[in-house]
């Protein structure tokens, strides 16, 4: 399976930017220094559990609740 | 009126204070944040400047040099008054007993219950925040994380200093000063405001994953799955002797696109290199190499004023291993410099926050 990542990160990234860039690219630098860039993955990156499960963590502290499938 | 700004380096408490409230011509500020030397007897200081401006939510911290318009100072107090003009409402909360628990949640509680809007939906170009937490808490990263995933108000600060001491460092709120403590201000301005964050690096072309870190300790144990102290020391073209005389001038940067949130490495340890900073397993590290500190900050500064216009005041959150760089190279008058024209306080940070915790970077807020 693959591209779930993308779909979580992109998940977070909505639901706290709403589509404002400023903050798009904001939240995009507060994934960046918590160990995930979003720029290295795409819909074809494989769904490592070890970073869906880290990602699943962040996106509970940005209380982003939406289960990704 | 607006914003004003003051300094003495009269090493009398009661002298300092006196010329600094006689130079603030604003009848009655709102606001008024101040930096230190920690030469000064920080409670003492704390009491003495929030005697001089009863009504006035007053901020500050100990510092390791303080900046003013046009000069980089030591053993000083510089200041800055907000009237009503400039800042429309100010709320200061104080984060105690940090080590244990640095947690901001009460403190954004608070936040809500006064500007009676959720902190995660507060306008971010109407609100900002400013945070002076205690420099040697090494609670920086915890604290900005969690503001970080709670609001999109950018929270700006510096981790207060001891004058290169490091035995304690002071935080204070409204004439209380607190170690182990940080001090949070939700700030809504009646003025543009825009920040500039600078540091003086180029990326080189080598970049490596922390494979394993210790985050508690902030230490990265390996890099790429080798031992960190190898990778970085050969990376550096060094030894791993006397490859730590070289880390000011080769920090590692979590990249943001092209823009670096530098790590400073601070010494080898037993197992591998300690920062003062930490990083998260996982993430990719690029090697930075320094350059000219002066040149770096007016071009970006410059820039940023083309952009916004001339700011009426600028605080400056300004690295303590920049400032060393500089007196190193005879360059703090030039660096004064850079900000003569612009009213300016600022001091030299244990620690820079923006987004998260940073090193070897100047942290700026402009005010219109």
């Amino acid at each position: 399976m693959a591209g779930k990542i993308k779909r979580q990160i992109d998940e977070i990234i909505l639901t706290v930017a709403k589509n404002n860039q400023t903050i798009i690219n904001i939240t995009k630098t507060k994934l960046v220094l918590k160990g995930i860039n979003p720029d290295k993955f795409n819909d074809q990156s494989a769904d490592d559990p070890v970073i869906l499960d880290k990602l699943k963590l962040i996106a509970i502290e940005f209380g982003v609740n939406k289960e990704i499938k | 009126m607006g914003i004003k700004i003051a300094y003495s380096t009269n090493k009398n408490i009661d002298g300092a204070v006196k010329e600094v409230k006689d130079q603030i011509n604003i009848p009655d500020p709102r606001l008024v944040i101040f930096f230190s030397s920690s030469n000064f007897n920080q409670d003492e200081i704390a009491k003495g400047i929030k005697k001089s401006f009863k009504n006035a939510d007053v901020i500050g911290c100990s510092s390791s040099g303080e900046i003013v318009s046009g000069k980089m100072l030591n053993n000083s107090v510089v200041l800055m008054a907000f009237d009503k003009e400039a800042v429309n409402d100010v709320k200061v909360e104080v984060i105690k007993d940090l080590k244990n628990s640095p947690d901001p949640q009460t403190a954004l509680d608070s936040f809500e219950r006064y500007y009676k809007t959720p902190v995660s939906e507060l306008d971010f170009t109407k609100y900002f925040g400013i945070i002076l937490i205690d420099g040697l808490s090494g609670c920086e990263e915890k604290l900005m994380e969690q503001i970080g995933t709670k609001t999109n108000i950018s929270f700006i600060g510096g981790s207060a200093g001891d004058d290169l001491k490091f035995k304690s460092t002071y935080v204070n709120a409204n004439g209380t000063s607190y170690t182990n403590a940080a001090v949070l201000v939700l700030i809504k301005s009646n003025v543009k405001f825009d920040i500039l964050k600078t540091q003086s690096f180029c990326q080189l072309d080598k970049r490596f994953t922390a494979t394993k870190v210790n985050e508690g300790q902030r230490e990265i144990l390996q890099l790429d799955g080798e031992n960190a102290i190898d990778i970085y020391s050969k990376a550096i073209g060094s030894t791993n002797e006397t490859a730590s005389s070289k880390f000011m001038s080769f920090p590692l940067g979590v990249m943001a696109g092209d823009e670096p949130f530098v790590r400073s490495p601070q010494q080898f340890s037993e197992h591998g290199i300690k920062f003062f900073c930490n990083v998260a397993e996982g993430t990719e590290l690029t090697l930075l190499q320094s350059t000219d500190i002066v040149k770096d900050t007016q071009s970006d500064l410059d820039k940023k004023i083309n952009e916004f216009g001339e700011p009426s005041g600028l605080i400056n959150f300004n690295c303590i291993l920049r400032t060393l760089e500089l007196q190193n190279k005879n360059q703090t008058e030039a660096y004064g410099n850079i900000f003569r024209n612009i009213p300016t306080i600022g001091f030299s940070t244990y620690g820079e926050e923006y987004i998260g915790h940073i090193n070897q970077t100047s942290v700026m807020i402009l005010f219109k």
